[in-house]
């Protein structure tokens, strides 16, 4: 901060009058230093500036001292020039030959092999394996055992309606647009305590305005999960595979912090499908990952 | 960790060395070239040109002054480290595989190659380390090795023995000064082609790394096998990690059956095994093809890996890894913690 002499601050009166009185503009008085009690110092010092004026400069400075022990032959190598096919490389390093690679967990461990086997066949897969075993593939129009795609009365019947927007994990039909908005507010009601946006309450006849858009604009916003009380420790690629058994995993957003690395706690899945964002919503939300119970719902769509 | 990966060649990498304090790392393949990287950033200081072969060796002098580097083009060339420039080339009837300095950096041995004719021979220079100094050209030590070619070297503690591993799976002990073998003994499976020997910190034991899918820890004095550590695919190289107990093994199948198995069956990691315990104790992926040189940090901090896919990435371990330990090693420092405070 600079300010010109010329608006004599009374601040400045006490120190300045004796001095600025007594000497010539040439005469400048010493800098001072004074420490704050916060542990920040206020410098103070003078120069005359271009105008002849003598001008007043104060800053506040907070020093750091972060030591760091370097061998001096060490740092004395980091001082040389480059040279050979390097000479022409500005300082750091240069992103033709210099990338950092995806994150590597290693952490050594003495049963490390029979991890990798339990990762690699998770129990957890398991268990979702032994429940899914009877659960058959249903069709919305005739209740067979086909997809509803499939139905050999296609198009000659309407789908059954309610009870086949209920019974999501049965399987579904491809009509995003009959079934969407009442089955996400099924859903989101079904949960006791979980905040249903307004948009969403009382079910698909309040949504319908929302959906002037069209019903592609906002197909990716319908298949979308939000998963929240995530280990800070997650992977995107673990929640991927979590999430794949149900469907195809369009993309995968998992919140990390910029400077640790570690999650945030929360993630955003996208489907492919809806319904099978549907399955894995019901599915997942409760599942033990990690240490942690996750949370799974449909992501509300921003205001 | 995340590492850093450094594409400075363009072919696969043959050697890679990092010097004593930690702080470079030198890496050559068969591309002709030697890079010199930073080791904290990944930084490019710069290269060697001269070479008109595959460079398949490269080591650093203790103080970090001078480098020196063996290639297909039957030469030993020294280059200035700060420079690039070339001090000084030894010409050989046949290929150089593997140089190395002796501990104070005042000798230079060289392995060159069995073919045209010629024998396998271990050779040793007086070198000095000044970048002004005129080098010898007379070798003070020639070794043939009639039965079996060395494919490996180096200078034991207080520079007393030479050991040379060799095609055949056997290790050999030399007098240091005279050049005289005084043991010849069978450490891997016959025929099994010994393909790395690194030292541990003080010289006194080393690692050796094989096809026959073994690295074996070895006393430098009775060639007596300490340790022996078991991989599921043909090694190509090993190293002791400093301040930790562990080694580092690297290999993975063949590179001309590379195109036949898939990555994970490829077996392209770095495995780390204990050193006491000769357990495995994990893995790191990374590379697209076996890996054919690992390196430790002298400083205990990380270590590099170059591979066939011709990348050197660098690791730096984290957390997990320092604090890593058996129980039997948690409990006697617990012992040691409670009857200092005692």
């Amino acid at each position: 901060m600079a300010a010109p002499q010329t608006k004599h601050d009374w601040a400045d009166d006490e120190e300045l009058d004796e001095t600025t009185a007594a000497t010539t503009t040439t005469d400048l008085p010493p800098p001072q230093k004074i420490q704050n009690k916060d542990g920040t110092w206020t410098i103070i010092e003078y120069r005359i500036n271009d105008e002849g004026q003598k001008v007043k400069a104060t800053r506040r400075v907070r020093y750091v001292v972060r030591r760091e022990v370097v061998n001096p032959r060490v740092a004395e190598r980091k001082t040389w020039a480059k040279f050979g096919d390097a000479a022409k490389d500005p300082p750091g390093p240069a992103p033709d030959t210099t990338t950092v690679g995806e994150n590597i967990i290693f952490r050594p461990s003495v049963n490390w092999r029979k991890e990798a086997k339990d990762e690699a066949n998770d129990p957890n897969a398991q268990a979702m394996k032994d429940k899914l075993r009877d659960k058959k593939v249903k069709c919305r129009i005739c209740n067979g055992e086909h997809f509803t795609a499939r139905c050999p009365y296609k198009d000659t019947m309407a789908p059954i309606g309610e009870a086949g927007a209920a019974d999501v994990a049965a399987g579904m039909g491809d009509e995003p647009g009959a079934a969407g908005p009442s089955s996400v507010g099924a859903a989101g009601a079904g949960k006791k305590g979980s905040y249903v946006p307004p948009a969403l309450r009382g079910g698909g006849a309040a949504a319908q305005g929302d959906r002037m858009g069209g019903k592609y604009s906002d197909r990716d916003d319908l298949a979308t999960l939000r998963v929240t009380n995530v280990s800070e420790m997650a992977e995107e690629q673990e929640l991927r595979d979590m999430f794949e058994r149900f469907g195809r995993v369009t993309r995968v957003f998992l919140a990390k912090d910029r400077d640790t690395g570690l999650a945030k706690g929360f993630a955003f899945i996208s489907f492919a499908d809806r319904d099978d964002a549907v399955k894995a919503c019901n599915k997942m939300d409760g599942f033990g990952f990690r240490h942690l119970i996750l949370r799974v719902e449909f992501a509300k769509k921003a205001a | 960790m995340r590492p850093i990966l450094l594409a400075g060649h363009e072919r696969a990498l043959t050697q890679i060395r990092y010097n004593p304090d930690g702080d470079l790392i030198f890496s050559v393949s068969k591309d002709q070239q030697i890079c010199v990287w930073m080791a904290h950033n990944g930084e490019r200081l710069g290269t060697y040109r001269g070479h008109q072969g595959a460079i398949w060796t490269i080591d650093v002098d203790p103080t970090s002054t001078i480098l020196a580097s063996g290639s297909a083009d039957n030469t030993i060339r020294l280059w200035d480290i700060k420079t690039g420039k070339c001090l000084k080339t030894w010409d050989f009837p046949t290929a150089v595989k593997r140089v190395e300095f002796n501990e104070d950096g005042t000798k230079l041995l060289g392995v060159t190659e069995k073919r045209m004719g010629h024998l396998g021979t271990i050779v040793v220079f007086d070198v000095k380390i000044d970048v002004d100094a005129e080098q010898t050209d007379e070798k003070e030590l020639t070794i043939v090795c009639e039965e079996s070619k060395a494919t490996v070297a180096g200078w034991s503690y207080l520079s007393k023995y030479i050991i040379a591993g060799h095609e055949d799976g056997s290790v050999s002990q030399y007098d240091g000064k005279t050049g005289d073998l005084i043991y010849n003994i069978p450490i891997h499976e016959l025929n099994q082609q010994i393909t790395d020997l690194q030292w541990s910190q003080d010289r006194t034991y080393f690692i050796t790394a094989s096809k026959d899918k073994t690295a074996r820890l070895i006393s430098a004095k009775d060639l007596e096998i300490l340790k022996t550590y078991t991989a599921d695919t043909p090694l190509n190289s090993a190293v002791i990690t400093p301040k930790k107990e562990f080694v580092i093994l690297g290999g993975g199948q063949a590179a001309m059956d590379v195109t036949t198995t898939a990555a994970r069956q490829g077996k392209f990691e770095a495995r780390f095994y204990h050193k006491i315990f000769e357990d495995e104790i994990g893995r790191v992926r990374g590379h697209f093809g076996p890996l054919n040189t690992v390196a430790a940090d002298p400083t205990g901090k990380g270590y590099a890996s170059g591979g066939e896919d011709g990348y050197v990435r660098v690791h730096a371990f984290d957390k997990g890894y320092y604090d890593f330990m058996y129980e039997v090693e948690r409990e006697r420092q617990n012992r040691l913690a409670a009857a200092a405070s005692a």
